[in-house]
C-alpha cells in the first residue's frame, strides 16, 4: 500500500487529537495516522492505489477537514495532495515550520463560508415583469413566433437573469465585506455570478449566515444565493508555503 | 410573498452535506505543498457542479423563451392580469419547472464525473451504488480520468 505514497488532508498544531473513528479516503477507508515535527504536524493516511477524484473519497477529505476544523486551526490541503513518503511529509514540515505555524494563528478560531449568488431562475415571471427589453421580445414573439425571436427571446432572458444576480452579489458583497476578516474570491464557477469566500471568527458564524440569509430572503427576485459554512479554510491557506526545493529534486 | 417563494423552494432542497456547493474549493483551493503529487483532475467537469445554473446556449434561450410562453398561457387560459398572474403561484411554478428541467441534463452529466453517485442525498448509500455501476460500465471512466497519484 505504501508504494503508492502518503495522502495529506491537513497541517495541523502538534497535539491536536485525531477526530474519533475518522477515517481516510478509499476503499475500505485508510487509516488515519499523524506525523509530527515540532509544533506542527500532519493528518495522513495511506494512499490508496487509483486514487482519482470521486464523490466517495471527496466526501472523505472534506468529512474529515471539518472534524479537524471543530476541534482547532486547520491548513486543510487541496484534495489528492500524495507525499512519495513519510520522510517527504516530514522534510516538508521541518523547512516549513515557520511558515506553517504562522497560518495556523492566523485561522485560529477562524471559519470559511462560501456565497455563490446564482441567476434567479424562479423569478422568470418577475423578469418578464420588470425587464422592458424581455417584456418586449416577449411580445414580439407572441404576435410572430419563431426560431429566431425565440432565441433572442431566451437571450434576453439569460442575460437578465444573469445581470441581476451580478448586480445583488455586489451589494450583498458590501454589505457583508464588513463582518468578515478577509475575503477570497473563489474560483470562476459557471453559472455563478459571485463566488466568494469570507473569513469568519468561529463564533460570529451565527450572525454572519443570519446576515447572509436575510440578504438572500429579500432578495429572492433577483439572486438565488447559496451559503456554504462554516468549513475549513480552503480559500485562506498559502498555496505556495513549501520552499521548491524541500525534497532535494 | 418572501414565504411564498421560500415555500415553493422547498420541493429542491440544497444537496445533503456541501459537498456540491464547495466542490470547487476542495479541487481547486486549500493548500498546495510543491514538493507533494497532486492526483489529476483531468476529465473532471467540476465548474458544472449545479443542475440549476444559467448555460448560456441556445438550447436554454430556446428553453427559457418557451417557460416565457408557458406564462403566457397562463394568463390566456385563466384571463388574469398580469398583476395577478406575477403575483401566482401556479404561474411561477410553470416557468420554474420548464427552466429547472432545462438544466438538470447537466447536472446529471457532472454527477457521473464525480464519481457516478446518482441520488446526492444518500451519502451513505452511495458507496454500495458506485462500484456495481462502474463494472457494469467501465467504459464511462475513460482513462482520461484514471491516472495514479505516485510520484
Amino acid at each position: 500500500m505504501t508504494a503508492t505514497g502518503v495522502y495529506v488532508y491537513a497541517i495541523v498544531p502538534t497535539g491536536e487529537p485525531l477526530p474519533r473513528k475518522a477515517v481516510g479516503v478509499g476503499d475500505p477507508p485508510a487509516e488515519l495516522r499523524l506525523i509530527s515535527e515540532g509544533p506542527v504536524t500532519a493528518v495522513v493516511s495511506d494512499a490508496p492505489p487509483n486514487l482519482r477524484a470521486r464523490r466517495r473519497d471527496l466526501m472523505a477529505h472534506q468529512d474529515l477537514l471539518m472534524r479537524l476544523t471543530d476541534t482547532g486551526p486547520v491548513l486543510p490541503m487541496r484534495f489528492g495532495m500524495v507525499a512519495a513518503d513519510e520522510a517527504t511529509v516530514l522534510r516538508e514540515l521541518a523547512g516549513s515550520r515557520e511558515g506553517h505555524l504562522a497560518s495556523l494563528r492566523h485561522l485560529t478560531d477562524g471559519v470559511e463560508i462560501n456565497l455563490k449568488a446564482l441567476p434567479a431562475q424562479d423569478a422568470l415571471a418577475v423578469v418578464v415583469a420588470e425587464e422592458h427589453q424581455v417584456r418586449r421580445l416577449r411580445d414580439e414573439v407572441r404576435r410572430r413566433p419563431g426560431y429566431e425571436a425565440s432565441v433572442r427571446l431566451g437571450e434576453a432572458v439569460a442575460a437578465a437573469l444573469s445581470r441581476r444576480a451580478s448586480e445583488a452579489g455586489k451589494k450583498i458583497l458590501r454589505t457583508l465585506t464588513p463582518m468578515a476578516r478577509a475575503v477570497a474570491a473563489g474560483p470562476e464557477v459557471h453559472g455563478c455570478a459571485l463566488n466568494v469566500s469570507f473569513l469568519i471568527d468561529r463564533h460570529d458564524s451565527d450572525r454572519f449566515r443570519i446576515a447572509a440569509q436575510s440578504f438572500a430572503d429579500s432578495h429572492r427576485a433577483h439572486v438565488e444565493l447559496r451559503i456554504a459554512g462554516p468549513l475549513p479554510c480552503y480559500s485562506f491557506v498559502p498555496s505556495r508555503p513549501a520552499r521548491a526545493t524541500a525534497a532535494g529534486t | 410573498m418572501t414565504t411564498m417563494y421560500a415555500d415553493e423552494i422547498a420541493p429542491c432542497p440544497p444537496r445533503a452535506g456541501t459537498l456540491y456547493d464547495v466542490l470547487e474549493l476542495i479541487l481547486d483551493r486549500g493548500m498546495v505543498i510543491d514538493v507533494f503529487v497532486r492526483v489529476s483532475l483531468v476529465g473532471i467537469e467540476i465548474l458544472k457542479i449545479d443542475a440549476r445554473i444559467v448555460i448560456a446556449s441556445v438550447d436554454t434561450y430556446l428553453r427559457f423563451a418557451e417557460a416565457c410562453n408557458r406564462l403566457d398561457l397562463e394568463r390566456d387560459s385563466g384571463s388574469r392580469t398580469i398583476p395577478e398572474l406575477f403575483g401566482a403561484g401556479a404561474a411561477k411554478s410553470v416557468g420554474k419547472r420548464k427552466v429547472r428541467k432545462a438544466a438538470e441534463s447537466v447536472g446529471d452529466s457532472v454527477r457521473k464525473a464525480v464519481g457516478g453517485g446518482d441520488d446526492d442525498d444518500s451519502d451513505g448509500q452511495e458507496e454500495q451504488h458506485e462500484r456495481p455501476r462502474k463494472r457494469r460500465a467501465p467504459a464511462r471512466d475513460s482513462s482520461s480520468r484514471r491516472r495514479r497519484a505516485e510520484a
